[in-house]
């Protein structure tokens, strides 16, 4: 038995695919995007197995509430990080293992606002998106029930909406952002919208507030899709294959792919075969896979005839703006993530820069202090030690600004190998010109409120978060890598469903958005049906939005007062 | 064999503080009283920490005495009762010797095994250059003054070896390393009044900083670091490593 948080055990052995049994499809990578695909795709009665890299975690014996003790979370396999501005990757960014970044995400889930989906149209910048806010809508609402989302009855920015569970109490860290906000009459969301559980549902309990979500919930109140979705797969006949590592996707001459090759748990390459596949790997791994992928006839990289593949990375610019005070805070109880202000997110003409940004609370627990406090204070030695006495009286706060889409941005193969013999990626990273703008502007707002809240000395490092883009979605084909539904342009039945399909990136956490897209995806598959095996034809009408695939207890508890 | 170094002080009299047991400002508080409350995977994860000091394997004998010598400067302890300090050394020797990375390189950077192999060279070399001595020898102060120039980015001497790298990349893997050794342990939690593992009983008091049942308030008491030493103070970062993010840095949102 494994257990999957406090409550929840499921015995794992599901059904096993042998590698010459045509599957329907393979999915690569089983995190955020990837077990909502999979568990919609068993549902709906397909074939499905989803290989992932990393391993199907016992949450009760792998996890533990311990800062040092989680390193295995997250993908700690070489990467090489460069450019003017390289981005700071491993635990800063990505995860390894069933539930991918959903198992270490803080679980902020702010939807994107109609605006997202429009930049380029409203500001002349980045990219428009190949579908509106209003095709995402009815997703939003689907998972935010499914994962569920705790947060306020009335979220006034975007499209105002309710949350189906209740906002959350505050911590320390909640509580100076109101303070400081209120001086300065910003509003606040406290208490969410966050993917946490605010109260029991089924076999998942609410949250005990102990702040490890970042080191992965044991308790089980915290969503992952590895919680959320992949029992419910497993339930209805999908197999995940684990501590598998895709190492390219094979190609047929017609064109079409056949299958995947990967090297299993034992070192060995095995080929799978699959009528479909669907790389769900994250911005830095999909985009790799595609590339390491190359083979006559695709020299590139798979889905690559339009060469922008890899290219248009996004980060979000996450400043942690770290404030001292006189009296205690402890910011290392509460979920880091429970309280935010969107006030600034959309463009304001009276700014020069376009697009803008969000305040969350985070809680950094010791360690990461302390290397915060040696990157915005310079300080190691005594200095270290002293301040590290004072850690109870710190707060801090995240900036998560937009960074717009860049070409020369990007994902790259690299020389250098991994353990599988598989080169590994090189990220290249960049700001602009609106890049700095905003984060200058940002990071003094996010000060000015800590100052606000009576912070008697406030400080602040520079950080980037949430990868995304890199294979994105667009209407046409000789811009993008793939259309709405993340099927490639180049290959009718190869598709790309994760963060990396997205155009822009917004200033909200792209966790439920990522999972929204995958929903939607699986409705449109699951609505084609065989013709996703056998044409290359693209019917591009949204699928019907379907409400019979939700995981159990779904629809039985939390619903919004506000639609 | 290390030379003698100087002790905290009472900042209103000059006078040496006598070393504790548990330096900070939560006297008697002691998070491992606590493990009978943690779940079991946890506290076998914690308490491994506690009681098994892993040999040094990565470095060789010379490497590690100056490695040693320059991790105690980084997050010097003398403020600490010998038989209550943390190391710190073992845990770095034994990332690098398994070759535990963070997932990622930068492409101005070595391998980080190559990085800290030639950085205990390198720290030894400067040592000779500027004072015909090894560095675990020097006192305080020429110790300081070596890591100060790195801290800067400016490498006082052994400059064709630290051209091999980014050096201000290599001093935050250094504290950076240090930190998560002796931020991890549980004499340091309570150090710092950090409450630790809470699964399955929670937190209750989430605001005002109220303390737990199990927890202590601050006994607040003024010390000054030893006179001879360059880290007392804050240093903010240059200018010029605006919008950098740092090596080993920890995810928060
Ligand atoms: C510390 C931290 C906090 C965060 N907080 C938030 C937050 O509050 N809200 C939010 O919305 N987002 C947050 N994020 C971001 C969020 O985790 C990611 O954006 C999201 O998980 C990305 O989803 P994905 O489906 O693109 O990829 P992932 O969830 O990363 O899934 C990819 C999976 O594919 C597997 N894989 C990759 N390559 C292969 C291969 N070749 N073969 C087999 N398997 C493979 C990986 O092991 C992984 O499991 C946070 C991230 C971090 C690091
Ligand atoms: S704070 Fe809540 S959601 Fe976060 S890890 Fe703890 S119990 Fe889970």
């Amino acid at each position: 038995m494994v257990h999957l948080g406090a409550m929840q055990k499921i015995k794992p052995p599901q059904r096993i695919f042998r590698d010459d049994e045509e599957v329907d499809y393979v999915i690569v990578g089983v995190g955020s995007a990837g077990g909502v695909l999979l568990q919609r795709l068993a549902r709906a009665g397909f074939k499905v197995l989803g290989m992932e890299a990393g391993k199907f975690w016992d949450t009760e014996r792998d996890w533990v509430s311990d800062e040092a003790g989680s390193h295995q979370l997250y993908w700690n396999d070489l990467r090489i990080t460069g450019g003017e501005h390289p981005l700071a990757l491993g635990s800063n960014n990505s995860g390894k293992g069933v539930g991918g970044g959903s198992v270490h995400w803080a679980a902020f889930t702010p939807r994107f606002h109609p605006s997202d989906f429009e930049v380029y149209t409203r500001d002349g910048v980045g990219a428009d998106w190949p579908l509106s806010y209003e095709e995402l809508e009815p997703y939003y609402e689907l998972l935010e029930q499914e994962i569920p989302v705790a947060g306020p009855a009335w979220y006034p920015w975007g499209k105002p909406h309710g949350h189906p569970y209740a906002p959350h109490p505050m911590g320390g860290v909640g509580d100076v952002l109101i303070k400081g906000c209120t001086k300065l009459g910003i509003p606040v969301s406290a208490g969410g919208p966050v993917a946490i559980l605010s109260a029991s549902r089924g076999n998942r309990p609410h949250c005990i507030y102990r702040g490890f979500c970042i080191q992965a919930c044991k308790v089980g109140a915290k969503a992952s899709t590895l919680i959320t979705h992949v029992p419910d797969a497993l339930e209805h006949g999908a197999e995940v294959r684990d501590r598998s590592m895709v190492a390219r996707i094979s190609m047929r001459p017609d064109g079409r792919t056949d299958g995947v090759v990967y090297i299993d748990r034992d070192g060995r390459e095995r080929f799978q075969r699959a009528r479909a596949v669907i790389v769900s790997g994250y911005a830095i791994e999909t985009p790799r896979l595609l590339l390491n992928s190359a083979c006559p006839g695709h020299e590139h990289g798979l889905a690559n005839s339009s060469g922008t593949l890899g290219k248009y990375l996004m980060a979000q610019a996450g400043n942690v703006v770290l404030g001292r005070f006189d009296e205690l805070i402890r910011m290392y109880k509460a979920p880091p993530a429970h309280a935010l202000t969107e006030e600034f997110y959309e463009t304001d003409p009276k700014r020069d820069f376009a697009r803008g940004f969000a305040i969350q609370t985070v809680g950094p627990l010791p360690i990461a202090f302390s290397k915060q406090m040696m990157a915005a204070k310079g300080l190691w030695g005594w200095s270290m030690r002293r301040e590290m006495m004072e850690y109870n009286h710190w707060a801090a706060l995240g900036l998560l600004g937009e960074i717009l889409p860049w070409a020369d941005n990007r994902v790259e193969l690299a020389a250098e190998r991994d353990q599988y013999g598989l080169r590994v990626a090189k990220v290249t990273f960049r700001l602009r010109d609106n890049d700095k703008k905003l984060i200058e502007f940002g990071k003094n707002k996010v000060m000015e409120v800590m100052h606000a809240a009576g912070a008697v000395e406030v400080v602040q490092e520079s950080r980037y978060a949430h990868l995304v883009g890199a294979a994105r979605m667009g209407k046409d084909p000789s811009t993008s890598v793939c259309d709405k539904f993340g099927r490639t342009w180049d290959i009718p039945n190869l598709f790309v469903m994760d963060g990396s399909v997205m155009p822009t990136q917004g200033s909200a956490n792209p966790g439920l958005t990522i999972q929204a897209l995958a929903a939607r995806t699986a409705d449109y598959l699951i609505t084609q049906g065989d013709a996703i095996f056998n044409s290359a034809s693209r019917d591009m009408t949204p699928p019907p939005v379907c409400r019979s695939l939700s995981p159990p207890d779904t629809f039985t508890s939390g619903a919004p007062h506000l639609r | 064999m290390s030379t003698e170094r100087k002790p905290v002080t009472d900042p209103r009299t000059g006078e040496p503080l006598p070393q504790r047991a548990q330096p900070g400002y939560y006297s008697g508080f002691k998070t491992l009283s606590q493990q009978a409350f943690w779940d079991q995977a946890t506290r076998d994860v914690v308490l491994r920490r506690v009681e098994y000091v892993p040999p040094i394997r990565f470095f060789n004998e010379q490497e590690a005495a100056t490695m040693l010598a320059v991790v105690d400067r980084i997050l010097p302890q003398e403020d600490r009762l010998p038989s209550t300090r943390i190391p710190l050394l073992p845990g770095l020797d034994e990332r690098l010797f398994e070759n535990r990375l963070e997932g990622y390189r930068y492409e101005d950077m070595p391998p980080d095994q190559e990085a800290y192999r030639i950085a205990a060279r390198a720290f030894e070399a400067m040592a000779q250059e500027l004072h015909g001595q090894s560095f675990h020898l020097l006192p305080t102060l020429q110790q300081e003054e070596i890591l100060q120039s790195i801290h800067d980015g400016k490498p006082l001497a052994a400059s064709q070896l630290w051209n091999r790298m980014n050096v201000e990349r290599f001093w935050m893997l250094l504290v950076s390393d240090c930190c998560a050794a002796y931020y991890s342990h549980p004499w340091a939690w309570d150090e710092i009044g950090y409450g630790g593992p809470a699964y399955p009983r929670a937190y209750m008091r989430l605001t005002e900083g109220e303390p737990e049942p199990w927890e202590k308030g601050e006994q607040r008491y003024q010390w000054s670091p030893p006179a001879d030493t360059l880290s007392g103070a804050a240093q903010p970062p240059a200018k010029g490593s605006a919008h950098q993010s740092h090596p080993g840095q920890a995810g928060t949102h």
